[in-house]
């Protein structure tokens, strides 16, 4: 809702309609006799050269999957393998003109894009550089198998690294790219601009949209390729991806020089299946996929369909895709026509197509084809084919023999080290930036409006006779969270932030009030209403090497981002061995007052992932100290907020909230309250419901309750709450979730697990009801209420004298309602 | 042998309990630990198990019965057995009405029944199973205190930390050394009543009865070596006989009566009936000099002063502190002392020298609170008498109007030595304590 943009009822009202352009389709018709100025002889043999390969490599991983034998050699691999025995040309095509700084991102089925991709950076780059990254990467442990032999320069011995780092990755050995962590559908390589594939369906559609605005935030070289099949066009990722990387703002609204279109090819590999699944004709619509260009935006995001059997095709239109990029014009849409000879997986039948078909295509074979091409026009011999074939195929076997050698290429070692992956989750690093050079602000940060507001606020919330002073006076939850980000924008210039009304509005909840001011529009902007995008491209953002603050307005929108927060968010750091850092700190609102789909604490849902930190402040002090923590680490942070609280001063911590820098480090828990009968331990909002149990309780019973807000939920030490736990006996859990399943329980069973022996009673669970949110008026029925849990103590811990119980939270009931899934 | 089922008793306020199914049918065979009959009172719902193995042989109960707390529900035994000895007096004798409702009721629609929501806490403990939370466990263990006695106050009766704490403050304090030997679990805590202050040390602690045998040998504490010996040495060397008499109590009664509600705001001692008995016992004494001293072979020694021995019955068994120049005390005066000196006999701080039977000239033990009528005390050697003081008891006596009365009476036993003094004036001395006790003088004008 940027002011400069005024809707003109007299402009849209207007009569008119749509028109839209011409899509090519399979225009490139040049012979390869054409194309001869445009390629050296060297490079049209060396396209050749890299098909075969990708094409020996995928036939042996066939041969190994359904034979278990690959020329003499034999091996059971157990895992995936999704080939694309039949797309060569594309790949190799896609990746002739991109170096080591153009970035790709794949799919389940990109063996051979990454090694189309790795052969081509390893062509481009000098033979210095080569070797710096070779024995870097790992300390070298890839690079010492492949060292093994003597190679004849550093090209050769590249080529072999390459093949040798994919084969043990796919057969998950330590010495692969990926420490084995990764495996056949997430093998990449970043110093080759090789980015992570993806087991999901459509999973680099939003990922890569990141990736490219990262380099166009910090103008950094290269453009970014999505590889995804044509059946991901089915998916929401890649829907939002597509809207989020063609949103205007980018040609309207950003300052130069970043103005203009993302440098991003959403290269659709359409080998025409999705599983068994035909696209076209059966589960999709379009008739030719890149026809849904034409809807997105005026310039059809360019695009076009060519003839993925063509090598010279497929480049041709990369050269002038990426002219389009250079110009800032970009998105672009490619429909790269293909066809695979194997099978969705090694174990498919091939049920759903004729021999026939497979045949068919196979008469127009693009190694064939090209061979022929090369030969006809006297670049190759017929015997050279026949040699470069048998030097392939010996180069796969040695590659083989060494990947399924439990000595050269040994596994992780569980046994030895049983956490070693565990220790792989988090990189635990400290930054204060990720990048070195001055942030971009468009004021010195003492002259913000808000900056100026806060030096008036009151740091402690409670004025000397305890009394709190009026919301007006008072230092913010929200303030605290502001101060940390503001701090960090102009610490770390590759912060960026976005979501929905992060800009001119402030945030929905006005946590970004007077950010706008002081962040260009590449910091600080409104994404579309795409939760899954604004998760994924921060995802794609962070793994390139910026830090990002991506915000979910709702928590109850998280699910909107499933795929991106559950399966892509926590797991980038482990899958390529810490290669990948992932700084990103997730913003989530938790709401209430605005029912079932408003008003959902799904901190639970979050903690049970493993791979992503968690934290829930209650405080100001908190919310700060955890969100500097937060900005300063190297891992992915969801950070919760309530919306109860976004107005509550600092109450517990003695001289308030710091105006400095200072961090809590997450995942320690906090003792609000000092007792000495009772642990009451609490996650978010419902600290200050405890407070209110916590006076009843001394009050009517003369019971001293200590209170603990755990702050953090992953990860967190128990030490505190144990510590209290062997003082009182006694405890009672409370959070904001529905009960059933839910971290409190989860910590309830710790607390068992560990205090067993100390405790007076079972660790007793005050959560909501296992219901949907109703409307605020009947709130008090479906959050946990102090008076809960004075009852839930009376009944369940310590019946206290002369208390009359007002909720039943009796072992009947309580059976009653777990048999009805209540 | 055919085993009556009883409906438990679910807590101490339930007095009957609805049985809402039977699992079992009559005739229809059971196995130990097998659900026999579904049964709730007015707050939870509870599934009991067979205790035994057999069949079925008769059910007392329908569903929907009201059923008293240990009352017999049903028999298990072997085919053929009789039942009848197990039969509730009260069955068969319903209303046929009440039969209808029972068996017309839904059970289920009790069962589901919304609770209001009350405090309920009735648990499913498993029969002989204490429930007790594993921090009141471990406390009980680390300070040795038993706990299967102990009524828990938690959620179902549950015995937690508070409990412990509580039977902390009222049991005995226990030496270090004692806690150690009791660790060793072969022995245990000696048989007695909790009481604040008193000191259980390695040498009061019983060996713990090993399983199957009849009896266990307890070694005499060293207290009750001393009483042993004490006791036999006085019977065969001396020549006691005992004399019983009562005094009217009339007026001991309504002076104790006047104690009880006279508000002195803390000068007057709460003086008992005993109190009273012993100064009239010192005034008697003070008139029968023969009575109040020691047989010693050749001599016989007679005291100035009344030196009063009274008995105090401890944990770790009888002492006899004694007050000293008695006759010098005034009635508040002798209160207090004898609640001081019983005291410090109760928390072991007595000192050993007011304890010596050669240090009291007269001895007087008083059982009448446990309801005794007459005994025989045991003469407390060389003292020449003792003096048993019994019971209140209502006695017939002539009115003056000619009429009979009943009046209370305050017995006395006196043990003497007849190698010291002979029945006449022993009785002549009863005679006037009787009258010093009918017609005491506390010297306290609020009593007058």
């Amino acid at each position: 809702m940027p002011k400069q943009l005024f809707i003109d009822p007299q402009k849209v009202r207007k009569p008119g309609k749509i028109t839209f352009g011409e899509i090519p389709v399979n225009q490139y018709n040049k012979a390869l006799k054409e194309e001869k100025e445009n390629y050296s002889a060297g490079d049209l043999v060396r396209i050749y050269r890299d098909m075969l390969v990708i094409r020996e490599f995928e036939t042996m991983l066939n041969l190994i999957k359904t034979t278990n034998e690959y020329q003499g050699i034999t091996y059971n691999h157990p895992g995936p393998a999704h080939l694309s025995i039949g797309q060569e040309a594309a790949a190799v095509g896609m990746a002739f003109l991109l170096g080591p700084e153009d970035f790709i991102f794949g799919s389940h089925r990109s063996h051979g894009e990454i090694l189309a991709k790795g052969l081509s950076a390893i062509h481009r780059l000098k033979e210095q550089e080569l070797t710096e990254i070779m024995e870097s990467y790992f300390d070298g442990r890839t690079l010492k198998v492949v060292e093994r032999e003597e190679h004849k320069d550093v090209y050769d011995l590249a080529l072999d690294f390459l093949l040798y780092g994919t084969l043990a990755e796919i057969f998950a050995r330590e010495t692969g790219f990926n420490k084995g962590l990764g495996g056949s559908m997430h093998a990449f390589f970043p110093p080759f601009g090789i980015y992570p594939n993806n087991a999901i369906v459509g999973g680099s559609g939003d990922i890569a949209v990141g990736a490219a605005l990262y380099k166009k935030v910090n103008r950094e070289k290269g453009i970014v390729v999505a590889n995804i099949g044509d059946a991901s066009m089915g998916c929401g990722p890649v829907w939002e991806g597509i809207s989020f990387a063609t949103m205007d703002q980018f040609k309207t609204l950003w300052d130069e020089p970043y103005r203009g279109g993302l440098p991003l090819i959403f290269n659709f590999m359409n080998n025409q299946y999705g599983m068994g699944g035909q696209t076209a004709g059966e589960t999709m619509g379009y008739g030719i996929l890149a026809r849904i260009g034409a809807g997105v935006n005026p310039e059809m995001m360019h695009a076009e369909r060519v003839d993925g059997y063509n090598p010279l095709a497929v480049i041709d239109a990369f050269r002038r895709k990426m002219e389009v990029i250079r110009q800032k014009k970009g998105p672009v849409l490619l429909d790269t026509l293909t066809y695979r000879y194997s099978g969705h997986s090694p174990s498919d039948a091939s049920s759903y197509r004729t021999r026939k078909e497979v045949e068919a295509w196979m008469q127009q074979d693009s190694l064939r084809f090209y061979a022929n091409e090369l030969v006809e026009n006297k670049l190759l011999v017929k015997e050279k084919t026949d040699e470069m074939h048998t030097e392939t195929v010996q180069r796969i076997m040695k590659i083989l023999t060494w990947a399924v050698d439990d000595q050269v290429s040994p596994r992780m070692d569980l046994v030895k080290h049983p956490d070693e992956i565990g220790e792989l989750m988090f990189s635990n690093g400290s930054a204060e930036r990720m990048k070195e050079r001055e942030p971009e602000v468009l004021m010195p940060l003492e002259e913000n409006s808000r900056v100026q507001q806060l030096k008036k606020k009151e740091r402690f919330g409670l004025d000397p006779q305890g009394s709190p002073y009026s919301k007006v006076k008072t230092f913010q939850l929200r303030d605290g969270i502001f101060e940390a980000i503001i701090d960090r924008f102009y610490k770390d210039p590759t912060l960026v932030a976005y979501g929905e009304e992060n800009r001119d509005w402030g945030g929905a909840f006005a946590v970004y009030r007077g950010l706008t001011e002081a962040l260009p529009y590449h910091r600080l902007f409104n994404a579309t209403i795409s939760e899954g995008a604004i998760a994924g491209t921060a995802i794609g953002y962070a793994m390139c090497g910026g830090r990002v603050i991506p915000e979910i307005m709702y928590c109850d929108f998280l699910g909107r981002a499933g795929d991106e927060v559950f399966n892509q968010m926590p797991k980038w750091q482990a899958m390529s061995g810490q290669v990948l850092k992932m700084p990103v700190v997730l913003r989530v609102s938790v709401g209430s007052k605005y029912g079932a789909q408003h008003s959902q604490d799904w901190t639970s849902l979050v903690a049970h992932i493993p791979g992503l930190k968690v934290v829930f402040p209650a405080t100001p002090y908190d919310a700060k100290g955890l969100m500097n923590a937060a900005l300063q680490g190297t891992d992915p942070v969801v950070f919760f907020e309530s919306q109860r609280i976004y107005d509550v001063g600092e109450y517990f911590h003695e001289g308030g909230v710091p105006e400095g820098y200072y961090e809590i480090p997450i995942g320690q828990p906090d003792v609000k309250i000092r007792g000495t009968d009772i642990t009451l331990i609490t996650v978010g909002a419902t600290l200050y419901r405890a407070v209110v149990a916590a006076e009843i309780l001394k009050k009517e019973y003369n019971v001293s309750a200590e209170i603990i807000d755990v702050r953090s939920l992953v990860p967190l030490d128990y030490s505190l709450i144990l510590e209290s736990v062997r003082k009182t006996g006694k405890v009672l859990i409370s959070g904001d979730a529905t009960e059933r399943g839910s971290f409190l329980k989860e910590m309830a069973q710790t607390i068992a697990d560990l205090a067993f022996d100390d405790l007076d009673a079972p660790p007793v669970v005050v959560g909501s009801r296992n219901w949907i949110t109703p409307a605020y008026e009947l709130e008090d029925y479906f959050f946990p209420q102090p008076e809960w849990m004075v009852d839930a103590i009376h009944e369940r811990i310590m019946p206290l004298e002369g208390h009359k119980v007002k909720n039943n939270f009796t072992n009947d009931k309580l059976l009653k309602l777990k048999r009805k899934g209540m | 042998m055919a085993h009556p089922v009883i409906m438990p008793r679910q807590g101490q306020s339930v007095e009957t309990c609805i049985l809402t199914r039977w699992y079992k049918q009559k005739g229809e065979k059971v196995a130990e630990g097998d659900f026999l009959f579904a049964f709730e009172t007015d707050k939870a719902a509870f599934d009991e198990e067979a205790q035994v193995s057999g069949i079925l042989l008769d059910i007392f109960y329908e569903e929907g019965d009201e059923v008293p707390v240990l009352a017999n529900v049903a028999v298990i035994g072997e085919q053929g057995e009789p039942v009848d000895e197990f039969r509730p007096a009260e069955r068969g004798k319903e209303s046929p009405e009440e039969v209808e409702s029972a068996s017309g009721e839904k059970p289920e629609e009790l069962m589901i029944k919304e609770e209001p929501a009350v405090s309920t806490v009735a648990y499913r403990a498993t029969s002989g199973e204490i429930p007790i939370s594993p921090r009141a466990k471990k406390l009980a263990e680390q300070k040795s205190i038993g706990y299967t006695n102990l009524a828990g106050t938690g959620p179902g009766g549950r015995i937690i930390e508070r409990d412990i704490l509580q039977a902390i403050r009222q049991s005995p304090v226990v030496t270090p050394l004692a806690r150690e030997k009791l660790k060793s679990g072969k022995l245990g805590m000696p048989q007695q009543k909790a009481h604040p202050g008193i000191r259980i040390t390695s040498g009061d602690l019983i060996e713990k009865p090993e399983e199957g045998t009849v009896y266990t040998d307890r070694p005499l504490s060293r207290m009750r070596k001393l009483i042993a010996a004490g006791m036999q040495r006085s019977l065969s060397e001396s020549a006691q006989l005992t004399h019983h008499i009562s005094a009217g109590a009339g007026r001991i009664l309504a002076l104790r009566q006047k104690v009880k509600t006279l508000e002195t705001g803390g000068r007057l001692p709460d003086i008992t009936l005993n109190d009273m008995v012993c100064y009239a016992v010192i005034r008697t004494l003070e008139k029968h000099p023969e009575m109040n001293g020691h047989f010693l072979g050749e001599t016989i020694r007679v005291f100035r002063s009344v030196h009063l021995g009274f008995a105090v019955d401890t944990e770790r068994g009888l002492m006899v502190p004694v007050v000293k120049d008695a006759s010098r005390l005034t009635l508040p005066e002798l209160s207090m002392t004898m609640k001081e000196l019983a005291q410090a006999c109760q928390s072991g701080s007595i000192n050993p020298d007011l304890l010596a039977a050669g240090e009291a000239s007269f001895t007087v033990t008083n059982l009448g609170s446990f309801g005794i009528e007459y005994f025989t005390p045991v003469l407390n050697l060389p003292q020449i008498g003792i003096l048993g003081v019994n019971t209140i008891r209502y006695q017939p006596k002539p009115l003056e109007n000619g009429g009979m009365g009943f009046f209370p009476h305050i017995g006395y036993s006196l043990t003497y030595d007849h190698r010291a003094i002979d029945g006449a004036p022993a009785s002549r001395f009863l005679k006037d304590l009787c009258a010093e006790t009918e017609n005491i003088h506390p010297g306290i004008p609020e009593l007058e």
